[in-house]
């Protein structure tokens, strides 16, 4: 206990004096915030090439109806199949309209009128968004002239959607409370991975190896303090996305709070774990990248969960950044309560205690 | 079982891997003695001390500090020793007051009992000035001196120090050597390593380690005496030259019966056969020099000591060596 508090003190002066780090740990959690918060993942504005060989009222109203749509924007008007391909392969639009010479005659005749689409499919989520809207926008013109020529005003399937807790789909608000946990698992992890390592390289880790301190002591005195620094990051974090970003927290703010000092417990002792083991501050980097990419990558933060096979399904609810996605958008988006996320805590608290455990028995191990 | 040793060191050998870094090195310093550990780098000397701190464990053998085992006792034997590691290992960041605070708070030190404690530190070592200096910013000896301080905080009955004095100037190596026999003088035993032969004559007793065994350990007095340095029949004498005793050298090496010369300065020091006499070798330098020069007895010095012993084991390993890899 009293080896405890002695590391605990020091470690709260190396961290005073080291104002570089202090401000670096708390500027880029807010940086990044700012930078990835801005991303809008719904698809707008997808750059799109006309070539309109009917230059006609039926085309020009096409075409204003899928700018109506805001998925699409006019960027060029080509005068050939193949300036049509190339704007596309070259990568300056990624949507191109083909509309042929008897589109005007078909629409008037009431016979089918078609139009070629082209779309880039190298990228997935523009492609599959504008084949969405194209399709929608077919379909909607076809039946209101359909129901148009047989005089009826309904019809017969209209379904009545309602999104809850997002009802603009407002991607900052779908975005930032996953975006928390990720950028707490950088900022943590990263924190603590030098925490040992580095008085392994000074020297100093020899001189306190002699002293009755035990691995506890010294894993636990080193912990609590950058825990501390941690959840001022994470408060900071909140603070901006409600201020900067206007993300309502429909859950409790208290609950929150309490689940992230679980969660950035288990963050700090990973980095400690890779830092008892590493030999140098650059292995300890390279350890803690190692863990950081799959933590970003399968946490369901990019990817829903389900889209996983089974085996990076099972690897997924090991990292604890997987947990706390689930937490955080339950808390801020849904106001879950911690009887909705009762698993996920469960989770996170055994995921936690073990790597704690692991910690100071990989410390107790290598020692010098 | 250790007796009245403050450190008891018995056959102690230690492996990196397949290299033998000490091999059944046997050792006893009575309580409250300065050990001056000696020899050349790579001979095993920190590797001793880091087995006595409890750094390492020893791959045969057992070793007692303060009449504790440190195979099995580890954590006892820390609160009862101070170490002083060769390359400073504060924390920089920390001031000088934070540095010794930090090591009396480990050991459990708290409020008063601290208190008086560091100021007795501070005084006994002199780092006052210095109390709110960041570590970062001392010199080599005050950093030293420091060090030495932190690793009085818990008033060890042992202390370690590895090369304490490598690379501060010599000012500063007297003052933490007469601090050294302060705590002699306290009953606090010291085993320090050490390059420098002039230390090792203020020792009480020395150890000379070379290739991970221990060739000799005693009084600097006695080691001097030992009969391998001055075989019996023969004598050392000092040559002590009007001019350069370089330009002698090799007309001492000439002369059949002198089997040694070290130079020293503006002097030789010559191993001879008793049955010459001063007067003889004085005429034999002088005529083949051409230089005037004045002949006395003398005792070897410790480096004649150390220099000896391993041109000799490494003749015996030479003669042996179909037996080594």
């Amino acid at each position: 206990m009293k080896g405890f508090l002695a590391v605990l003190r020091k470690e709260a002066i190396h961290m005073r004096r080291d104002k570089g780090t202090l401000r670096l740990a708390l500027g880029i959690p807010v940086f990044q915030l700012i930078l990835f918060g801005s991303i809008d993942t719904n698809v707008r504005n997808v750059p799109t090439a006309i070539f309109d060989q009917c230059r006609c009222p039926e085309s020009r109203a096409l075409i204003d109806e899928m700018v109506a749509t805001r998925t699409f924007e006019i960027k060029r008007d080509v005068t050939s199949h193949e300036a049509l391909r190339e704007a596309i392969v070259e990568g300056s639009v990624k949507v191109g309209i083909e509309i042929p010479p008897d589109f005007a005659r078909h629409r008037q005749q009431g016979t089918e009128a078609t139009f070629l689409a082209l779309i880039d499919g190298s990228d997935n989520s523009i492609a599959s968004q504008a084949l969405g809207a194209i399709d929608g926008l077919a379909l909607t013109r076809s039946l209101e002239d359909m129901s148009a020529r047989l005089g009826v005003s309904t019809l017969p399937l209209s379904p009545r959607p309602q999104v809850l807790f997002n009802p603009d789909t407002r991607s900052a608000n779908l975005l930032i409370p996953g975006l928390i946990a990720i950028l707490l698992t950088f900022s943590g992890t990263l924190l603590t991975a030098y925490a040992i390592v580095r008085e392994r390289e000074r020297g100093t880790l020899e001189q306190l190896m002699v002293t009755p301190v035990s691995s506890a002591e010294m894993i636990l005195g080193k912990l609590v303090p950058y825990l501390v620094l941690a959840f001022v990051q994470l408060v900071l974090v909140l603070f901006f996305m409600r201020t900067l970003f206007h993300v309502p927290i429909h859950g409790s703010v208290l609950l929150l709070a309490g689940l992230s000092l679980i969660y950035l417990t288990s963050l700090l002792a990973l980095g400690l774990m890779i830092s008892a083991r590493a030999a140098t501050q650059i292995e300890a980097t390279q350890a803690a990248q190692g863990i950081l990419l799959p933590s970003i990558m399968l946490s369901g933060y990019i990817f829903p969960l389900s889209s996983l096979p089974l085996p990076l399904q099972i690897a997924a609810n090991l990292l604890p950044a997987t947990h706390f996605v689930s937490i955080s958008r339950g808390i801020i988006i849904r106001g879950a309560d911690l009887h909705d996320l009762w698993n996920e805590v469960v989770a996170l608290l055994i995921i936690s205690a073990v790597l704690l455990t692991a910690s100071v028995v990989v410390f107790r191990r290598r020692r010098l | 079982m250790s007796g009245d040793a403050g450190i008891e060191v018995r056959g102690i050998t230690h492996d990196y891997g397949s290299v033998r870094a000490l091999h059944d090195v046997t050792l006893s310093i009575p309580r409250g003695l300065i050990f001056g550990l000696l020899g050349p780098n790579g001979s095993g000397k920190s590797t001793l001390i880091r087995i006595l701190c409890g750094l390492l464990r020893p791959t045969a053998g057992t070793a007692y500090v303060d009449g504790i085992d440190v195979r099995t006792a580890a954590a006892d034997v820390r609160r009862r020793i101070g170490y002083v590691p060769q390359r400073f290992s504060l924390y920089e960041d920390l001031t000088v007051l934070e540095n010794l605070d930090f090591f009396a708070r480990v050991y459990g030190l708290a409020g008063e009992h601290l208190t008086t404690r560091r100021n007795r530190v501070i005084e006994l070592v002199g780092i006052g000035p210095y109390r709110d200096r960041l570590a970062a910013n001392l010199s080599g000896g005050w950093k030293q001196r420091l060090s030495l301080a932190a690793a009085l905080m818990h008033e060890p009955r042992v202390v370690f120090l590895d090369e304490p004095t490598a690379g501060i100037d010599p000012v500063a190596r007297r003052e933490l050597w007469n601090l050294l026999f302060e705590l002699s003088a306290a009953g606090v035993t010291l085993l320090v390593s050490t390059h420098y032969m002039d230390e090792a004559e203020r020792c009480a007793r020395v150890g000379y380690l070379y290739l991970s065994r221990l060739l000799v350990e005693g009084e600097p007095e006695s080691l001097l005496r030992l009969p391998a340095i001055t075989p019996p029949g023969t004598r050392r004498v000092e040559a002590a030259c009007e001019g350069s005793a370089t330009r002698v050298l090799r007309h001492a090496r000439a002369l059949p019966y002198v089997e040694d010369v070290t130079i020293f300065g503006n002097s030789l020091h010559l191993l001879v056969p008793e049955s010459v006499p001063d007067e003889s070798i004085r005429r034999d330098l002088a005529e083949a020099s051409g230089q005037g020069l004045t002949i006395r007895g003398i005792l070897p010095s410790l480096e004649d000591v150390f220099v000896r012993l391993t041109a000799l084991q490494a003749e015996e390993a030479g003669n042996g060596k179909d037996g080594h890899r």
